[in-house]
Protein backbone atom coordinates (compact mmCIF):
# COMPACT_ATOMS: atom_id res chain seq x y z
CA UNK A 1 0.00 0.00 0.00
CA UNK A 2 1.16 3.49 -0.84
CA UNK A 3 2.12 5.55 2.21
CA UNK A 4 -0.03 8.68 2.44
CA UNK A 5 0.50 11.92 4.24
CA UNK A 6 -1.49 12.30 7.44
CA UNK A 7 -2.30 15.90 6.55
CA UNK A 8 -5.71 16.19 4.99
CA UNK A 9 -5.66 18.24 1.81
CA UNK A 10 -9.06 19.38 0.72
CA UNK A 11 -8.43 21.08 -2.60
CA UNK A 12 -6.62 19.65 -5.57
CA UNK A 13 -4.33 22.64 -5.79
CA UNK A 14 -1.46 23.17 -3.40
CA UNK A 15 -2.80 23.51 0.13
CA UNK A 16 -0.70 26.61 0.73
CA UNK A 17 -1.39 28.58 -2.40
CA UNK A 18 -5.02 27.47 -2.59
CA UNK A 19 -7.85 29.61 -1.35
CA UNK A 20 -8.73 27.34 1.56
CA UNK A 21 -5.89 28.49 3.77
CA UNK A 22 -6.11 31.76 5.66
CA UNK A 23 -3.03 33.92 5.31
CA UNK A 24 -3.21 35.14 8.91
CA UNK A 25 -0.21 33.48 10.51
CA UNK A 26 -0.03 32.10 14.04
CA UNK A 27 3.69 32.69 13.96
CA UNK A 28 6.16 34.22 11.55
CA UNK A 29 9.92 33.89 11.34
CA UNK A 30 12.49 31.96 9.34
CA UNK A 31 12.90 28.35 8.37
CA UNK A 32 16.61 27.62 8.23
CA UNK A 33 19.26 24.97 7.87
CA UNK A 34 22.96 25.26 7.17
CA UNK A 35 23.18 28.53 5.16
CA UNK A 36 19.60 28.63 3.89
CA UNK A 37 17.08 30.98 5.56
CA UNK A 38 13.52 31.22 4.23
CA UNK A 39 11.04 33.79 5.62
CA UNK A 40 7.83 31.92 6.43
CA UNK A 41 4.71 32.03 8.52
CA UNK A 42 2.79 29.25 10.15
CA UNK A 43 -0.92 28.66 9.58
CA UNK A 44 -3.34 26.06 10.90
CA UNK A 45 -3.71 22.90 8.84
CA UNK A 46 -6.75 21.48 10.60
CA UNK A 47 -9.82 22.95 12.20
CA UNK A 48 -11.68 20.49 14.38
CA UNK A 49 -15.29 20.50 13.26
CA UNK A 50 -16.88 20.22 16.66
CA UNK A 51 -20.13 22.17 17.03
CA UNK A 52 -19.96 23.92 20.38
CA UNK A 53 -22.80 25.30 22.44
CA UNK A 54 -23.09 27.98 25.11
CA UNK A 55 -24.77 27.01 28.37
CA UNK A 56 -27.67 29.38 29.11
CA UNK A 57 -29.83 30.03 32.14
CA UNK A 58 -33.26 28.70 31.19
CA UNK A 59 -35.05 31.56 32.99
CA UNK A 60 -33.69 34.47 30.95
CA UNK A 61 -31.13 32.93 28.54
CA UNK A 62 -28.17 34.65 30.21
CA UNK A 63 -24.95 32.92 29.15
CA UNK A 64 -23.48 31.09 32.15
CA UNK A 65 -19.90 31.35 33.34
CA UNK A 66 -17.73 28.82 35.09
CA UNK A 67 -16.39 29.77 38.46
CA UNK A 68 -13.94 28.09 40.83
CA UNK A 69 -15.99 26.53 43.59
CA UNK A 70 -14.75 25.33 46.97
CA UNK A 71 -16.89 22.36 48.05
CA UNK A 72 -15.46 22.62 51.57
CA UNK A 73 -16.75 26.15 52.20
CA UNK A 74 -19.51 25.96 49.57
CA UNK A 75 -18.39 29.26 48.11
CA UNK A 76 -16.96 30.71 44.92
CA UNK A 77 -13.23 31.30 45.29
CA UNK A 78 -11.85 34.64 44.02
CA UNK A 79 -8.74 34.55 41.76
CA UNK A 80 -6.40 35.94 44.44
CA UNK A 81 -7.11 32.93 46.65
CA UNK A 82 -6.20 30.38 44.00
CA UNK A 83 -2.76 28.68 43.87
CA UNK A 84 -1.43 25.74 41.87
CA UNK A 85 -0.67 22.35 43.43
CA UNK A 86 0.81 19.18 41.95
CA UNK A 87 -0.95 16.12 43.36
CA UNK A 88 1.59 13.63 44.72
CA UNK A 89 -0.92 11.51 46.59
CA UNK A 90 -4.57 11.77 47.48
CA UNK A 91 -5.11 15.18 49.21
CA UNK A 92 -1.37 15.84 49.20
CA UNK A 93 0.13 18.54 46.98
CA UNK A 94 3.38 20.30 46.19
CA UNK A 95 2.78 24.04 45.61
CA UNK A 96 4.26 25.77 42.59
CA UNK A 97 4.22 29.50 41.85
CA UNK A 98 3.64 31.28 38.55
CA UNK A 99 7.18 32.67 38.81
CA UNK A 100 8.61 29.17 39.04
CA UNK A 101 6.63 28.14 35.98
CA UNK A 102 7.60 31.28 34.11
CA UNK A 103 11.28 30.68 34.90
CA UNK A 104 11.22 27.47 32.85
CA UNK A 105 9.18 28.88 29.97
CA UNK A 106 11.37 28.97 26.87
CA UNK A 107 11.94 32.12 24.80
CA UNK A 108 9.74 32.49 21.76
CA UNK A 109 11.46 31.07 18.66
CA UNK A 110 12.33 33.37 15.78
CA UNK A 111 13.49 30.47 13.60
CA UNK A 112 12.62 26.88 12.88
CA UNK A 113 16.15 25.53 12.59
CA UNK A 114 16.35 22.12 10.99
CA UNK A 115 19.00 20.18 12.92
CA UNK A 116 18.90 16.93 10.98
CA UNK A 117 17.22 15.29 8.03
CA UNK A 118 15.68 11.84 8.19
CA UNK A 119 13.75 9.53 5.93
CA UNK A 120 10.13 10.72 6.13
CA UNK A 121 8.86 7.13 6.34
CA UNK A 122 10.86 6.47 9.49
CA UNK A 123 8.50 8.34 11.79
CA UNK A 124 5.82 6.13 13.25
CA UNK A 125 2.53 8.10 12.86
CA UNK A 126 1.91 7.53 16.55
CA UNK A 127 4.40 10.39 17.15
CA UNK A 128 2.35 12.91 15.14
CA UNK A 129 0.61 15.45 17.34
CA UNK A 130 -0.61 18.56 15.50
CA UNK A 131 -0.14 19.65 11.87
CA UNK A 132 0.44 23.16 10.50
CA UNK A 133 1.35 24.54 7.10
CA UNK A 134 4.34 26.76 6.43
CA UNK A 135 3.58 29.58 3.99
CA UNK A 136 6.41 31.51 2.30
CA UNK A 137 6.54 35.19 3.33
CA UNK A 138 7.45 37.91 0.84
CA UNK A 139 10.80 37.16 -0.81
CA UNK A 140 10.89 33.54 0.33
CA UNK A 141 8.77 32.00 -2.42
CA UNK A 142 11.58 30.67 -4.61
CA UNK A 143 13.69 29.10 -1.87
CA UNK A 144 10.52 27.65 -0.36
CA UNK A 145 9.49 25.91 -3.60
CA UNK A 146 13.03 24.61 -4.12
CA UNK A 147 13.17 23.09 -0.65
CA UNK A 148 9.66 21.63 -0.85
CA UNK A 149 10.45 20.05 -4.23
CA UNK A 150 13.84 18.67 -3.13
CA UNK A 151 12.32 17.15 -0.03
CA UNK A 152 9.44 15.65 -1.99
CA UNK A 153 11.75 13.98 -4.52
CA UNK A 154 14.08 12.57 -1.88
CA UNK A 155 11.35 11.68 0.64
CA UNK A 156 13.28 13.49 3.32
CA UNK A 157 11.92 15.24 6.37
CA UNK A 158 13.69 17.73 8.64
CA UNK A 159 13.71 17.62 12.43
CA UNK A 160 13.69 20.89 14.36
CA UNK A 161 13.07 22.27 17.81
CA UNK A 162 10.51 25.03 17.94
CA UNK A 163 8.79 27.01 20.69
CA UNK A 164 5.07 27.48 20.13
CA UNK A 165 2.71 28.79 22.84
CA UNK A 166 5.35 28.70 25.56
CA UNK A 167 6.35 25.09 25.01
CA UNK A 168 9.32 23.70 23.14
CA UNK A 169 8.24 21.11 20.60
CA UNK A 170 10.12 18.62 18.53
CA UNK A 171 8.71 19.14 15.04
CA UNK A 172 9.10 17.50 11.68
CA UNK A 173 9.18 19.63 8.53
CA UNK A 174 7.96 17.68 5.56
CA UNK A 175 6.84 18.18 2.01
CA UNK A 176 3.19 17.58 1.26
CA UNK A 177 1.77 18.09 -2.25
CA UNK A 178 4.05 20.99 -3.13
CA UNK A 179 3.90 22.67 0.27
CA UNK A 180 5.81 22.36 3.49
CA UNK A 181 4.04 21.16 6.60
CA UNK A 182 5.23 21.36 10.18
CA UNK A 183 3.94 18.64 12.46
CA UNK A 184 4.60 18.76 16.18
CA UNK A 185 5.73 15.40 17.49
CA UNK A 186 5.18 13.74 20.80
CA UNK A 187 8.37 13.30 22.77
CA UNK A 188 9.48 9.69 23.19
CA UNK A 189 8.55 9.71 26.85
CA UNK A 190 4.94 10.55 26.01
CA UNK A 191 4.49 7.38 23.97
CA UNK A 192 3.13 4.59 26.17
CA UNK A 193 4.98 1.25 26.10
CA UNK A 194 3.30 -1.24 23.84
CA UNK A 195 4.93 -4.43 25.22
CA UNK A 196 1.95 -4.97 27.46
CA UNK A 197 -0.42 -5.28 24.50
CA UNK A 198 1.63 -7.09 21.84
CA UNK A 199 0.39 -10.68 21.83
CA UNK A 200 2.94 -13.46 21.45
CA UNK A 201 0.77 -16.34 20.27
CA UNK A 202 1.99 -19.00 17.82
CA UNK A 203 -0.03 -18.91 14.58
CA UNK A 204 -0.32 -21.38 11.72
CA UNK A 205 0.78 -20.27 8.24
CA UNK A 206 -2.56 -21.38 6.85
CA UNK A 207 -4.46 -19.12 9.23
CA UNK A 208 -2.17 -16.24 8.40
CA UNK A 209 -2.72 -16.63 4.65
CA UNK A 210 -6.44 -16.78 5.18
CA UNK A 211 -6.40 -13.42 6.97
CA UNK A 212 -4.08 -11.87 4.36
CA UNK A 213 -6.48 -12.92 1.61
CA UNK A 214 -9.42 -11.33 3.39
CA UNK A 215 -7.50 -8.08 3.80
CA UNK A 216 -6.49 -8.06 0.15
CA UNK A 217 -10.14 -8.35 -0.87
CA UNK A 218 -11.00 -5.19 1.06
CA UNK A 219 -8.05 -3.14 -0.27
CA UNK A 220 -8.73 0.33 -1.75
CA UNK A 221 -7.04 3.75 -1.92
CA UNK A 222 -7.21 6.07 1.07
CA UNK A 223 -9.91 8.65 0.34
CA UNK A 224 -10.84 10.73 3.37
CA UNK A 225 -13.50 12.57 1.35
CA UNK A 226 -15.65 9.44 1.58
CA UNK A 227 -16.09 9.89 5.31
CA UNK A 228 -17.70 12.68 7.30
CA UNK A 229 -18.72 13.34 10.87
CA UNK A 230 -22.36 12.29 10.57
CA UNK A 231 -23.38 13.64 13.96
CA UNK A 232 -21.97 17.06 13.13
CA UNK A 233 -23.80 17.10 9.80
CA UNK A 234 -27.08 16.25 11.49
CA UNK A 235 -26.64 18.89 14.20
CA UNK A 236 -25.95 21.55 11.57
CA UNK A 237 -29.06 20.48 9.62
CA UNK A 238 -31.16 20.83 12.77
CA UNK A 239 -29.67 24.27 13.51
CA UNK A 240 -30.21 25.49 9.96
CA UNK A 241 -33.88 24.54 9.95
CA UNK A 242 -34.34 26.08 13.42
CA UNK A 243 -32.87 29.40 12.30
CA UNK A 244 -35.48 29.50 9.52
CA UNK A 245 -38.40 28.43 11.68
CA UNK A 246 -37.98 30.35 14.88
CA UNK A 247 -36.53 33.59 16.18
CA UNK A 248 -33.44 33.17 18.39
CA UNK A 249 -33.84 33.75 22.13
CA UNK A 250 -32.08 36.88 23.39
CA UNK A 251 -30.00 37.26 26.52
CA UNK A 252 -30.68 40.34 28.67
CA UNK A 253 -28.28 43.14 27.75
CA UNK A 254 -26.94 43.97 31.18
CA UNK A 255 -26.61 41.12 33.60
CA UNK A 256 -26.92 42.84 36.96
CA UNK A 257 -29.37 45.71 36.78
CA UNK A 258 -31.76 44.81 34.03
CA UNK A 259 -32.29 46.70 30.83
CA UNK A 260 -32.47 50.38 31.56
CA UNK A 261 -30.57 51.17 34.74
CA UNK A 262 -31.62 53.41 37.60
CA UNK A 263 -34.53 55.64 36.68
CA UNK A 264 -32.90 58.91 37.73
CA UNK A 265 -29.89 58.41 35.42
CA UNK A 266 -32.14 57.77 32.46
CA UNK A 267 -34.36 60.71 33.39
CA UNK A 268 -31.34 63.01 33.72
CA UNK A 269 -30.03 61.85 30.37
CA UNK A 270 -33.37 62.44 28.67
CA UNK A 271 -33.59 65.93 30.07
CA UNK A 272 -30.05 66.77 28.95
CA UNK A 273 -30.60 65.22 25.55
CA UNK A 274 -33.59 67.46 24.98
CA UNK A 275 -31.44 70.53 25.58
CA UNK A 276 -28.72 69.21 23.29
CA UNK A 277 -31.18 68.59 20.47
CA UNK A 278 -32.41 72.17 20.64
CA UNK A 279 -28.84 73.29 19.97
CA UNK A 280 -27.94 70.87 17.18
CA UNK B 1 21.99 42.49 12.97
CA UNK B 2 23.43 45.88 13.77
CA UNK B 3 23.56 46.86 17.42
CA UNK B 4 24.27 50.01 19.29
CA UNK B 5 24.67 50.32 23.03
CA UNK B 6 23.37 53.52 24.60
CA UNK B 7 23.13 54.68 28.21
CA UNK B 8 20.04 56.53 29.47
CA UNK B 9 20.13 57.81 33.06
CA UNK B 10 23.05 55.46 33.62
CA UNK B 11 21.11 52.43 32.35
CA UNK B 12 22.54 50.47 29.46
CA UNK B 13 20.28 49.61 26.58
CA UNK B 14 21.13 47.74 23.41
CA UNK B 15 19.35 49.11 20.33
CA UNK B 16 19.12 46.94 17.24
CA UNK B 17 18.53 47.47 13.52
CA UNK B 18 18.11 51.23 13.80
CA UNK B 19 18.28 51.66 10.03
CA UNK B 20 15.39 49.23 9.40
CA UNK B 21 12.45 50.92 7.67
CA UNK B 22 9.31 49.90 9.57
CA UNK B 23 6.92 52.07 7.47
CA UNK B 24 8.32 51.08 4.06
CA UNK B 25 5.78 52.79 1.80
CA UNK B 26 6.26 56.09 3.67
CA UNK B 27 9.86 55.72 4.84
CA UNK B 28 10.20 55.84 8.62
CA UNK B 29 13.05 53.94 10.22
CA UNK B 30 13.37 52.48 13.67
CA UNK B 31 15.77 55.29 14.51
CA UNK B 32 13.03 57.80 13.63
CA UNK B 33 10.51 55.87 15.71
CA UNK B 34 12.84 55.94 18.73
CA UNK B 35 13.44 59.64 18.12
CA UNK B 36 9.68 60.30 18.02
CA UNK B 37 9.11 58.48 21.30
CA UNK B 38 12.11 60.23 22.86
CA UNK B 39 10.81 63.68 21.93
CA UNK B 40 7.22 62.90 22.98
CA UNK B 41 8.30 61.06 26.17
CA UNK B 42 7.67 64.02 28.48
CA UNK B 43 4.02 64.05 27.35
CA UNK B 44 3.26 60.36 26.84
CA UNK B 45 4.94 58.96 29.97
CA UNK B 46 2.35 60.34 32.46
CA UNK B 47 -0.36 58.55 30.44
CA UNK B 48 1.54 55.24 30.43
CA UNK B 49 2.67 55.44 34.05
CA UNK B 50 1.76 52.49 36.29
CA UNK B 51 -0.42 50.88 33.64
CA UNK B 52 -0.02 47.35 32.29
CA UNK B 53 1.39 47.78 28.80
CA UNK B 54 0.15 45.63 25.95
CA UNK B 55 2.86 45.48 23.31
CA UNK B 56 1.76 45.37 19.70
CA UNK B 57 4.95 44.43 17.93
CA UNK B 58 5.78 44.75 14.23
CA UNK B 59 9.25 43.18 14.02
CA UNK B 60 9.21 43.36 10.21
CA UNK B 61 7.34 46.62 9.81
CA UNK B 62 3.72 47.70 9.46
CA UNK B 63 3.13 45.73 6.27
CA UNK B 64 4.11 42.43 7.85
CA UNK B 65 2.70 40.35 10.68
CA UNK B 66 2.36 41.71 14.18
CA UNK B 67 1.80 40.09 17.52
CA UNK B 68 0.40 41.17 20.85
CA UNK B 69 2.40 40.63 24.02
CA UNK B 70 0.70 41.17 27.36
CA UNK B 71 3.27 39.52 29.59
CA UNK B 72 6.46 41.42 30.26
CA UNK B 73 9.05 39.45 28.23
CA UNK B 74 11.45 37.48 30.42
CA UNK B 75 14.41 38.89 28.43
CA UNK B 76 13.69 42.39 29.80
CA UNK B 77 16.51 44.43 31.33
CA UNK B 78 16.64 44.19 35.14
CA UNK B 79 15.63 47.84 35.53
CA UNK B 80 12.27 47.51 33.77
CA UNK B 81 9.50 47.92 36.34
CA UNK B 82 6.82 45.26 36.39
CA UNK B 83 3.59 44.58 38.25
CA UNK B 84 1.69 41.40 38.85
CA UNK B 85 -1.86 41.41 37.56
CA UNK B 86 -4.55 38.79 37.26
CA UNK B 87 -6.36 37.80 34.14
CA UNK B 88 -10.09 37.07 34.13
CA UNK B 89 -9.57 33.36 34.63
CA UNK B 90 -7.41 33.87 37.69
CA UNK B 91 -4.01 33.50 36.03
CA UNK B 92 -1.27 35.71 37.41
CA UNK B 93 1.11 37.41 35.06
CA UNK B 94 3.85 39.97 35.11
CA UNK B 95 3.27 43.08 33.03
CA UNK B 96 5.60 45.95 32.10
CA UNK B 97 5.09 49.45 33.49
CA UNK B 98 6.46 52.15 31.21
CA UNK B 99 7.37 54.73 33.83
CA UNK B 100 10.58 56.21 32.44
CA UNK B 101 12.36 57.14 29.25
CA UNK B 102 14.68 54.13 29.27
CA UNK B 103 11.76 51.69 29.42
CA UNK B 104 9.95 53.59 26.66
CA UNK B 105 13.10 53.32 24.49
CA UNK B 106 13.40 49.61 25.25
CA UNK B 107 9.75 49.07 24.29
CA UNK B 108 10.11 51.05 21.05
CA UNK B 109 13.28 49.11 20.23
CA UNK B 110 11.19 45.90 20.36
CA UNK B 111 9.23 47.40 17.43
CA UNK B 112 6.18 47.79 19.62
CA UNK B 113 4.92 50.67 17.50
CA UNK B 114 1.53 50.77 19.19
CA UNK B 115 1.25 51.17 22.95
CA UNK B 116 -2.05 49.96 24.42
CA UNK B 117 -2.97 50.47 28.09
CA UNK B 118 -5.98 49.74 30.31
CA UNK B 119 -8.16 52.50 31.77
CA UNK B 120 -7.06 51.55 35.29
CA UNK B 121 -3.66 51.45 36.95
CA UNK B 122 -2.05 48.08 37.66
CA UNK B 123 -2.30 48.63 41.42
CA UNK B 124 -6.07 49.23 41.30
CA UNK B 125 -7.26 47.25 38.29
CA UNK B 126 -10.97 47.49 39.13
CA UNK B 127 -11.23 51.27 39.42
CA UNK B 128 -10.88 53.15 36.13
CA UNK B 129 -9.34 56.62 36.06
CA UNK B 130 -11.72 57.64 33.31
CA UNK B 131 -14.76 56.63 31.32
CA UNK B 132 -14.35 56.30 27.59
CA UNK B 133 -16.53 56.30 24.47
CA UNK B 134 -14.76 54.59 21.59
CA UNK B 135 -16.34 55.89 18.38
CA UNK B 136 -15.86 53.44 15.58
CA UNK B 137 -17.18 54.11 12.05
CA UNK B 138 -18.48 51.13 10.10
CA UNK B 139 -18.02 50.77 6.35
CA UNK B 140 -19.62 53.71 4.62
CA UNK B 141 -19.14 56.02 7.61
CA UNK B 142 -15.91 57.93 8.22
CA UNK B 143 -14.07 59.96 10.82
CA UNK B 144 -16.27 63.00 10.04
CA UNK B 145 -19.34 61.00 11.08
CA UNK B 146 -17.42 60.09 14.24
CA UNK B 147 -16.73 63.77 14.79
CA UNK B 148 -20.45 64.59 14.51
CA UNK B 149 -21.24 61.94 17.15
CA UNK B 150 -18.36 63.15 19.33
CA UNK B 151 -19.77 66.70 19.26
CA UNK B 152 -23.20 65.41 20.34
CA UNK B 153 -21.56 63.42 23.16
CA UNK B 154 -19.59 66.52 24.13
CA UNK B 155 -22.77 68.60 24.45
CA UNK B 156 -24.59 65.88 26.35
CA UNK B 157 -21.74 65.21 28.80
CA UNK B 158 -21.26 68.94 29.31
CA UNK B 159 -24.99 69.24 30.13
CA UNK B 160 -24.34 66.57 32.76
CA UNK B 161 -21.51 68.77 34.13
CA UNK B 162 -18.87 66.24 33.15
CA UNK B 163 -15.70 67.65 31.60
CA UNK B 164 -14.74 65.58 28.57
CA UNK B 165 -11.87 65.41 26.09
CA UNK B 166 -11.41 63.97 22.63
CA UNK B 167 -8.52 62.40 20.77
CA UNK B 168 -8.13 60.78 17.39
CA UNK B 169 -7.60 57.04 17.47
CA UNK B 170 -4.96 57.55 14.78
CA UNK B 171 -7.00 55.21 12.56
CA UNK B 172 -10.59 55.97 11.57
CA UNK B 173 -12.15 56.67 14.94
CA UNK B 174 -12.29 59.11 17.81
CA UNK B 175 -12.11 58.52 21.56
CA UNK B 176 -14.03 60.67 24.04
CA UNK B 177 -12.64 60.55 27.60
CA UNK B 178 -14.36 61.59 30.82
CA UNK B 179 -11.80 61.87 33.64
CA UNK B 180 -12.82 60.45 37.03
CA UNK B 181 -9.58 60.01 38.99
CA UNK B 182 -11.34 58.87 42.12
CA UNK B 183 -10.88 55.40 43.48
CA UNK B 184 -14.59 54.97 44.17
CA UNK B 185 -15.96 54.56 40.65
CA UNK B 186 -15.90 50.99 39.38
CA UNK B 187 -15.90 49.58 35.86
CA UNK B 188 -19.38 48.30 36.49
CA UNK B 189 -20.52 51.88 37.01
CA UNK B 190 -18.69 53.36 34.02
CA UNK B 191 -19.92 50.54 31.79
CA UNK B 192 -23.44 51.08 32.96
CA UNK B 193 -23.30 54.86 32.63
CA UNK B 194 -21.65 54.82 29.21
CA UNK B 195 -24.17 52.28 27.93
CA UNK B 196 -27.07 54.48 29.06
CA UNK B 197 -25.46 57.46 27.31
CA UNK B 198 -24.82 55.45 24.12
CA UNK B 199 -28.41 54.19 24.13
CA UNK B 200 -29.97 57.62 24.43
CA UNK B 201 -27.75 59.12 21.73
CA UNK B 202 -28.64 56.24 19.46
CA UNK B 203 -32.34 56.67 20.15
CA UNK B 204 -32.15 60.35 19.22
CA UNK B 205 -29.82 60.00 16.23
CA UNK B 206 -30.72 56.56 14.80
CA UNK B 207 -29.38 57.34 11.33
CA UNK B 208 -25.98 58.31 12.63
CA UNK B 209 -25.37 56.13 15.64
CA UNK B 210 -25.58 52.60 16.88
CA UNK B 211 -24.82 51.30 20.35
CA UNK B 212 -25.14 47.66 19.40
CA UNK B 213 -22.16 45.37 19.02
CA UNK B 214 -23.66 43.40 16.18
CA UNK B 215 -22.28 44.36 12.75
CA UNK B 216 -25.79 44.02 11.31
CA UNK B 217 -26.78 47.25 13.06
CA UNK B 218 -23.62 49.07 12.12
CA UNK B 219 -24.18 49.73 8.43
CA UNK B 220 -22.81 53.17 7.57
CA UNK B 221 -23.15 54.30 11.15
CA UNK B 222 -20.92 55.21 14.02
CA UNK B 223 -20.75 52.59 16.73
CA UNK B 224 -20.46 54.04 20.24
CA UNK B 225 -18.44 51.30 21.85
CA UNK B 226 -19.17 51.63 25.55
CA UNK B 227 -17.92 48.13 26.34
CA UNK B 228 -14.32 49.37 26.38
CA UNK B 229 -15.10 50.40 29.97
CA UNK B 230 -13.86 47.08 31.28
CA UNK B 231 -10.85 45.97 33.30
CA UNK B 232 -9.88 43.49 30.60
CA UNK B 233 -9.87 46.04 27.74
CA UNK B 234 -7.11 48.36 26.61
CA UNK B 235 -7.12 51.61 24.63
CA UNK B 236 -4.42 53.00 22.37
CA UNK B 237 -2.46 55.45 24.52
CA UNK B 238 -2.66 59.11 23.57
CA UNK B 239 0.44 60.08 21.48
CA UNK B 240 1.12 56.43 20.53
CA UNK B 241 2.05 55.74 16.92
CA UNK B 242 -0.32 53.64 14.86
CA UNK B 243 0.81 50.93 12.49
CA UNK B 244 -0.67 52.25 9.27
CA UNK B 245 0.97 53.19 6.00
CA UNK B 246 2.05 56.52 7.45
CA UNK B 247 3.29 57.18 11.01
CA UNK B 248 0.08 58.77 12.30
CA UNK B 249 -0.44 59.18 16.06
CA UNK B 250 -3.41 59.15 18.40
CA UNK B 251 -3.69 62.85 19.23
CA UNK B 252 -5.97 65.11 21.31
CA UNK B 253 -8.02 67.85 19.63
CA UNK B 254 -9.65 70.87 21.25
CA UNK B 255 -13.45 70.77 20.93
CA UNK B 256 -13.63 74.02 18.97
CA UNK B 257 -10.93 72.72 16.65
CA UNK B 258 -12.92 69.52 16.08
CA UNK B 259 -16.02 71.63 15.38
CA UNK B 260 -14.09 73.72 12.83
CA UNK B 261 -12.42 70.74 11.11
CA UNK B 262 -15.75 68.93 10.90
CA UNK B 263 -17.32 71.88 9.08
CA UNK B 264 -14.40 71.85 6.61
CA UNK B 265 -15.45 68.35 5.61
CA UNK B 266 -11.95 66.99 4.96
CA UNK B 267 -11.29 63.78 6.88
CA UNK B 268 -7.52 64.01 6.29
CA UNK B 269 -7.26 67.19 8.34
CA UNK B 270 -8.28 65.24 11.44
CA UNK B 271 -5.15 63.09 11.38
CA UNK B 272 -1.95 64.16 13.09
CA UNK B 273 1.44 62.98 11.83
CA UNK B 274 4.14 62.06 14.32
CA UNK B 275 6.43 64.72 12.87
CA UNK B 276 3.94 67.47 13.79
CA UNK B 277 3.00 66.13 17.22
CA UNK B 278 5.64 67.66 19.47
CA UNK B 279 5.40 71.06 17.78
CA UNK B 280 1.63 71.10 18.22
CA UNK B 281 1.86 70.27 21.93
CA UNK B 282 4.43 73.02 22.40
CA UNK B 283 2.11 75.53 20.70
CA UNK B 284 -1.28 74.41 21.96
CA UNK B 285 -0.41 72.76 25.26
CA UNK B 286 -0.93 69.19 26.38
CA UNK B 287 -4.69 68.94 25.82
CA UNK B 288 -5.01 65.52 27.46
CA UNK B 289 -3.30 66.46 30.73
CA UNK B 290 -6.64 67.15 32.42
CA UNK B 291 -7.69 63.54 31.77
CA UNK B 292 -5.08 62.51 34.35
CA UNK B 293 -5.83 65.24 36.86
CA UNK B 294 -9.47 66.29 36.88
CA UNK B 295 -11.50 64.62 39.62
CA UNK B 296 -15.15 64.00 38.76
CA UNK B 297 -17.96 61.73 39.85
CA UNK B 298 -20.61 60.27 37.63
CA UNK B 299 -23.92 62.04 38.13
CA UNK B 300 -26.42 60.35 40.42
CA UNK B 301 -25.65 56.69 39.97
Amino acid sequence: MKARDPVKVSSKSSPVMGKGVSSRGIWSGTLSFSLVAIPVHLVKAVEPGRVSFRMLHRKDYSPLKTRMFCPEEETIVPPDEIVRGYEIAHDSYILITDEELESVTPERSRTIEIIEFIDAKEIDPIYYDHPYYLVPSKGGEKAYCLLAEAMRQTHRAGLAKFVLSEREHLVVVKSTEGALAVITLHYGEEILPKESISAKEEVEDEEKNHIKKKIRKMMTDFDPEKYADERRKKILTILKSKVKEQAPVEAPEIEEEGRTGPADLVATLRESMRKVKKKR
Amino acid sequence: MSRKIVAISGKRLSLSNLEKDLYPSYGFTKAQILEYYRRISKFILPHLKDRALTFKRYPDGVEKDFFFEKRCPSHRPVWVKTAEVRTEDGERKNVCLVNDLETLMWVANLASLELHVPLARASSPETPDCMVFDLDPSDGADILDCARVALILHDLLSELKLANYVKTSGKKGLHVYVPLNSRETTFQETKHFSKAVADIVQKNYPDLVTAKMSKVYRKARVFINWSQNDSSKTMICVYSLRALERPIVSFPLAWNELERLTSEDDPKKLQVMSLDAVGRIENEGELFREVLIKKQRLTRL
